[in-house]
């Protein structure tokens, strides 16, 4: 969230993905140059069982671990379903479908161009975050969570 | 002449199944065989070989008022006990599967006593008293109305019908009740509300694409049958949404 527009692609496999393909098609990502930010959807594997007479007992899932992409760790929360990404500028997006088209080739996947990143900070982020937050990482996590961004340096 | 019913309008496949699950003299294509005891475990109401938990005295045991409705029906074997009312869920993917849950209720209804189907938009739960929902529960996991990938047995957190499916072909499940095992064949490890099993069940092998797309009642204009291709249905849709609209104005037949 900067005042520079940047253009900001959306990677949707038409399966959601295993947390071995999501970390493989990360690392893929992490070693193109030109990529600002990147964020992964898709839905929750909560911790605890959150509804039904079960609530608040664990839930074990096996898709609820953590994967290393460059030099990070990434605890993934979510079932990977789409990755979107903010780009420098309009040639790597070519270089990502590229990449993305020798990647998915047991399954499809689209590649979309438009706005997919919070664009303007909320009242939760500013309750949460204050009036200084650093305004490039305000969207990436969920304000809710308490969780902050992981930072990538494929260099090092 | 007697009445005869149709069930459904439609000329595709899809309209065939639908008809084909819902006539009760039709018998459904059993595909895999579960025991009492694994159903039990899913279900998850009481412990397996335990005796049946009672909301009332037997009927036989009560004095029952003097009812021409009580004459006329007769119990089922639940009622007959006092059983409890319990109650199984399904969330069917929209990606092929078998059933779906209006078609669930269809079919239960045409199918089963003494139930109470509630139908909702991505699942279905049925309840009944227990002994016959175990009965009941076991007709739905064996036969053609489930398959083990697109189908869950879900008491909550039932998200994943209209999500896209995982690699493997499995539909989400955020508390991940049912695996695909490495020999191919999906084990239920939690029961229907999310608890750990003591062991796990397991219900076969996921069937493949076209055996869903041949068995499904889902209308899928990417992955199956799309609906717009079935006219019969699409007119007898339309004709029903006029009526009714009309019907608000309340119109007079000249």
């Amino acid at each position: 969230m900067t005042n520079a527009t940047f253009p900001q692609v959306r990677i949707v496999p038409i399966r959601m993905l295993k947390p071995e393909t999501a970390e493989r098609l990360l690392n893929m990502l992490a070693g193109t140059a030109g990529i600002r930010r990147m964020m992964i959807h898709g839905p929750g594997l909560p911790r605890l069982v959150p509804y039904g007479p079960a609530r608040g007992s664990p839930n074990p899932h096996s898709d609820r671990k953590a994967i290393r992409v460059a030099d990070a760790e990434i605890a993934l929360r979510v079932q990977v379903g789409t990755v979107v990404l903010e780009v420098e500028d309009t040639s790597t997006i070519e270089e990502i479908r590229s990449l993305c088209d020798d990647f998915f080739v047991e399954f499809p996947y689209l590649l979309q161009e438009g706005r997919f990143m919070k664009s303007a900070p909320t009242l939760v982020d500013y309750a949460k975050y204050g009036p200084d937050a650093d305004r490039s990482l305000v969207g990436l996590t969920d304000p809710r969570s308490g969780e902050k961004p992981v930072f990538i340096r494929p260099d090092q | 002449m007697a009445y005869k019913p149709q069930y459904g309008p439609g000329t595709s496949i899809v309209a065939e199944n639908r008809r084909k699950q819902m006539n009760p003299n039709q018998k459904l294509e059993k595909v895999r065989s579960v025991t009492d005891e694994d159903i039990v475990l899913i279900l998850g109401h009481r412990a397996p070989g335990s005796a049946y938990p009672t909301a009332h005295p037997p009927l036989a045991e009560q004095q029952e008022p003097d009812c021409p409705m009580r004459k006329l029906v007769k119990p089922t074997d639940g009622a007959k006990a006092g059983d409890r009312v319990r109650y199984i869920q399904f969330a069917d993917s929209m990606f092929n599967a078998p059933c779906q849950p209006y078609q669930r209720t269809y079919t239960e209804m045409y199918r089963f006593r003494g139930i109470d189907p509630g139908t909702l938009s991505g699942r279905q739960i049925v309840e009944c008293r227990e002994r016959d929902l175990e009965k009941y529960a076991k007709d739905l996991v064996e036969t053609e109305l489930l398959d083990p990938a697109r189908t869950g047995i879900r008491g909550a957190t039932v998200h994943g019908h209209s999500l896209r499916l995982a690699e493997d072909g499995m539909m989400f499940d955020m508390l991940q009740r049912n695996v695909l095992g490495e020999d191919g064949v999906v084990k239920y490890v939690k029961n229907q509300i999310g608890e750990p099993l003591d062991r796990a069940v397991s219900i076969g092998k996921p069937l493949d694409e076209k055996w869903l797309k041949a068995h499904t009642t889902i209308f899928h204009s990417l992955v199956g049958t799309a609906y717009r291709d079935d006219t019969e249905y699409i007119e007898y849709v339309q004709r029903i949404h006029s009526l009714r609209t009309k019907y608000g104005f309340m119109p007079k037949e000249e």
